[in-house]
């Protein structure tokens, strides 16, 4: 493959040309309530070629039939020549690299079959099943290995395994009219030794399913909010890490204004980054897909924003360095900015410090699902509780958040010392490309004042 | 290599069908009002699925030979639990157009002038101007042990249009598409450049959001969380699963009586329009909500099996997984002739106090299927005395689907088609409206 590739890029006549090449292996197994949805092992290869002419735009193709490399890589050339700009697109520099950059396989699951699979999950599924008050569940079972291999005319040349599993389950508990939902999510850059000891976690999700049956639903208004950490992680991924991409701001001279290094986002306790490189996540890769090695790119500091995130391109732009986080979910799509592994930094302190003072408050739990259009945001927690008197009180369902996102973070007043990364399956969405592996970390988040409505009274 | 397969898995399955797709998109793309990129993805992939002793198994590849294909999906089945699925056999089909050869052969320069044409009319001083247009050439084959070799050619164009704004920290953005198997002719860009522009203007204008039990125009756009919880529940598998608020409900009349949903593959022109399903049943047109009553659910054949029924003709399937039930048209309300005359259909004229609600935050999240609904707005505007008097920011919406489609305060004469479904602008009553 290698020397394809090298050839390819030899024979192509463009000034800058990059190839990638996929061949993806997964399995998938589903069970609705007791029964088998489907179990199946999937293949899929292709590969993505770009390619820059001189004074032109980007010529892009994406093709299955991989005999076709030679005719795509001159397809794309042509591609590039019917784009043509005053002012070209540039990329800022970056070291070329040649490596064997695997991944650690941790029990390869190409190795393992179907039927284990099946078993792993349906386990899971029956801890779920068995709690009272469940009536149905979902849970689902993914893995894959992705042998990948990156070329560039600069002289780079990758060739990654990438492993990844996921593991699923939503457990449904009814009564009468009333239902009550409560999910799992597992998600690692890891293999089959990943994928066990999970039982605990889907016991829990169908207990609070059933809990919440009882619970009532939390009164709408203006309250002191607590978020744990998979909330805290959601919010500062979905609410800030977008428009830390930079795609967002380097052609519009009005949002770099918005976005303005230097500003003030908020507190000097709030300290944002996204790390590629940490080990283990789901977002984590040696290099992004334009051979840019990832790190860790601070973008708040002392509520201050100092950084964001980059391909090649942006980075160009902005005169900035590019950051590793030029991403595409697979070889049928171009890289574009994306996040990695999006954190809130440590602050300190236990999450009793953070409620001691609370006289009353919501504490938020386990994000079902959050959206942010432009400065706006709703997330949805899977359950809460009332903060009463500096005590962790009842269980409260329907805790929605919403908001206007530079109020909000201006408002994290407290952050505590209880970091942990979220290690949740699911993946991120943009510009037609999902679900991309990412995930997020934060401590326990105090946010000072919010809105928090299940209903909105008529 | 459809039919060695076929063959192949004939000698080693009790029963299979396998589908292949081809699919070349060619994209151009227009960032900040200029021509960035143009690009073309070839995919092809195929999907098998094989019937063994009573259990059904699935496998995918976009390899160009089948390999191991059929092992695989052997040893899905083997793991699989036993359903009572047929295979339909060979039957004509209905004709219906897929394909347009002007779509088809459109060069890149066809394209990008669409685009370029796109940009200069939608731009405007302080403002981006994104615009993309992809081209879709399709091929698409079906063939199963029972007799069916189905195959039909397809072509789609889709242009999007956004328009975004920032004015400090105000963000506004507008956006739209047209997507057709034609290409788009002078009236179907100056409609979309009239879209725009409608959305735009007013929302330079900010207005404070009203409160309390409100009248509330939901534009073609707007009604996704309006549809979306019928449409959940309009699935023979929420059926089958019990979890459908209309499974015991068909011949009652739940909605207003001028309330209709019809799923149509048939109808000429358009991307999701098909003779023949992913399973090898023939497209037919079914009512699914006539005048307020609830008429029947959709199936494919899986779910249809397990629901002692037949398929409706609605089983969609990709390379990688099982068929599922997929929607194909979804036509909602009388589709007759538009005379669109402003924003919301008309519907605006005549309310006091409203708004017009045109994008939400959230759609999807949370319980859906039961018809609650509560979502901040996106993109909505405030209405007072018949004139849209601007753009509301901090305003919520919610209610309940079922309790409001009872009474329906009015049908625009804005019917459109956006992506699959058509639809007018819907004055909805009582809609709880707050401000945060």
């Amino acid at each position: 493959m290698k020397d394809r590739l090298t050839a390819a890029l030899k024979a192509s006549r463009a000034e800058y040309t990059e190839i990638r090449i996929e061949h993806t292996w997964s399995s998938a197994v589903t069970f609705r309530g007791s029964r088998l949805e489907s179990a199946s092992a999937s293949e899929d290869q292709g590969g993505f070629v770009r390619v820059l002419d001189r004074g032109c735009g980007w010529g892009i193709a994406a093709f299955t039939s991989l005999d076709r490399l030679p005719a795509m890589v001159e397809r794309a050339r042509e591609l590039s020549r019917a784009v043509r700009l005053d002012e070209p697109i540039e990329r800022a520099a970056v070291a070329p690299v040649t490596a064997d950059a695997l991944l650690e396989l941790d029990g390869d699951v190409r190795g393992v079959a179907l039927g284990e699979k099946k078993r792993v999950l349906e386990g899971y599924n029956g801890e779920m099943l068995a709690v009272p008050g469940v009536v149905d569940t979902q849970a689902s079972y993914h893995d894959e290995v992705t042998e990948y291999w990156y070329a560039n005319s600069e002289g780079t040349l990758l060739h990654e395994l990438r492993p990844e599993v996921t593991l699923s389950g939503t457990a449904i508990a009814r009564r009468n009219g009333t239902i009550e939902k409560g999910l799992e999510s597992v998600g690692l850059r890891r293999g089959w030794n990943a994928v066990h000891d999970h039982a605990a976690g889907f016991r829990e999700a169908a207990r609070r399913a059933a809990a919440l049956l009882d619970a009532p639903t939390v009164k709408g208004g203006t309250y002191p909010v607590v978020l744990d950490n998979e909330m805290a992680g959601v919010f500062i991924h979905e609410a800030f890490g977008h428009l830390s991409e930079a795609d967002f701001v380097y052609e519009n001279p009005q949002a770099r204004e918005m976005m303005t290094l230097g500003r003030r986002f908020g507190r000097a306790v709030l300290n944002v980054g996204d790390n590629g490189a940490a080990p283990g996540l789901r977002g984590t890769l040696p290099y992004d897909d334009e051979g840019t090695p990832t790190q860790d790119t601070p973008l708040i500091r002392d509520g201050i924003l100092v950084g964001r995130l980059h391909s090649r391109e942006t980075a160009a732009k902005l005169g900035e360095r590019p950051t590793g986080n030029a991403r595409a979910i697979s070889y049928r799509h171009p890289p574009i900015v994306r996040m990695t592994n999006t954190y809130i930094a440590n602050g300190q302190g236990s999450f009793e410090d953070l409620i001691r003072d609370i006289s009353l408050g919501v504490y938020a739990c386990s994000a079902f699902g959050g959206q942010t259009v432009l400065e706006n945001f709703s997330f949805t927690a899977a359950y809460g509780h009332m903060i009463r008197d500096g005590h962790l009180a009842e269980l409260v369902k329907d805790v929605v958040l919403a908001g206007n996102l530079f109020q909000t973070l201006d408002r994290i007043e407290h952050i505590g010392g209880d970091f942990c990364w979220n290690q949740m399956g699911g993946g991120c969405g943009k510009g037609g490309q999902f679900p991309l592996p990412v995930t997020e970390g934060a401590p326990h988040v105090r946010i000072e004042a919010a809105l928090v409505g299940g209903d909105v009274p008529a | 290599m459809i039919e060695r397969l076929i063959d192949a898995a004939r000698a080693r399955a009790d029963a299979a069908d396998a589908q292949w797709h081809r699919a070349e998109r060619t994209s151009v793309a227009f960032e900040s009002g200029r021509l960035k990129a143009c690009g073309i993805a070839e995919d092809a992939g195929i999907n098998l699925r094989v019937l063994h002793q009573g259990r059904v198994g699935i496998a995918g590849t976009t390899a160009t030979e089948p390999g191991d294909l059929l092992d695989r999906a052997l040893a899905s089945a083997a793991l699989g639990e036993t359903v009572p699925l047929v295979f339909p056999p060979a039957a004509p089909l209905p004709h219906v157009p897929t394909y347009s050869r002007a779509t088809a052969e459109a060069s890149l320069d066809q394209l990008t002038a669409i685009g370029a044409e796109l940009v200069g009319r939608v731009a405007r001083a302080g403002c981006q101007v994104n615009v993309s247009v992809d081209r879709e050439v399709m091929e698409t084959r079906l063939v199963n042990t029972a007799g069916v070799d189905a195959g039909y050619p397809g072509a789609a164009i889709s242009v999007s249009v956004d328009l975004t704004r920032f004015a400090g920290d105000d963000v506004l953005m507008v956006y739209d598409g047209y997507t057709g198997i034609e290409l788009p002719q002078a009236a179907d860009l100056d409609a979309l450049v009239t879209s725009i522009e409608r959305r735009f203007t007013p929302a330079l204008r900010l207005a404070k959001p009203p409160e309390g039990a409100l009248p509330v125009v939901f534009t073609p756009a707007g009604l996704s969380a309006i549809l979306l919880p019928l449409e959940q529940a309009l699935s023979g598998k929420a059926v089958l699963q019990g979890i459908s608020p209309l499974a015991d409900k068909v011949g009652r009349r739940l909605f207003d009586e001028r309330f209709s949903i019809v799923d149509d593959p048939l109808v000429a022109g358009r991307v999701s329009s098909r003779p023949v399903d992913d399973e090898g049943v023939p497209s037919r047109t079914v009512p699914l909500i006539e005048n307020g009553v609830v008429r029947r659910f959709v199936y494919d054949l899986e779910t249809a099996a397990r629901a002692g029924t037949t398929s409706t003709g609605h089983g969609i399937r990709g390379t990688f997984s099982k068929p599922r039930i997929g929607f194909s048209n979804l036509i909602v309300g009388n589709r007759n002739g538009a005379t669109e005359t402003s924003f919301g259909g008309g519907l605006a004229s005549g309310l006091r106090d409203g708004l017009i609600v045109d994008d939400l935050i959230g759609v999807g999240q949370g319980n859906v299927i039961g018809g609650a609904f509560s979502h901040p707005v996106a993109l909505a505007y405030r209405v007072q005395d018949s004139e849209i008097t601007g753009r509301v920011k901090e305003a919520a919406v919610a209610g309940n689907v079922y309790e409001l489609l009872k009474r329906i305060g009015g049908f625009g004469n804005d019917g459109r088609w956006l992506g699959s479904r058509w639809s007018a602008s819907l004055l909805l009553e009582g809609v709880s409206v707050a401000r945060r």
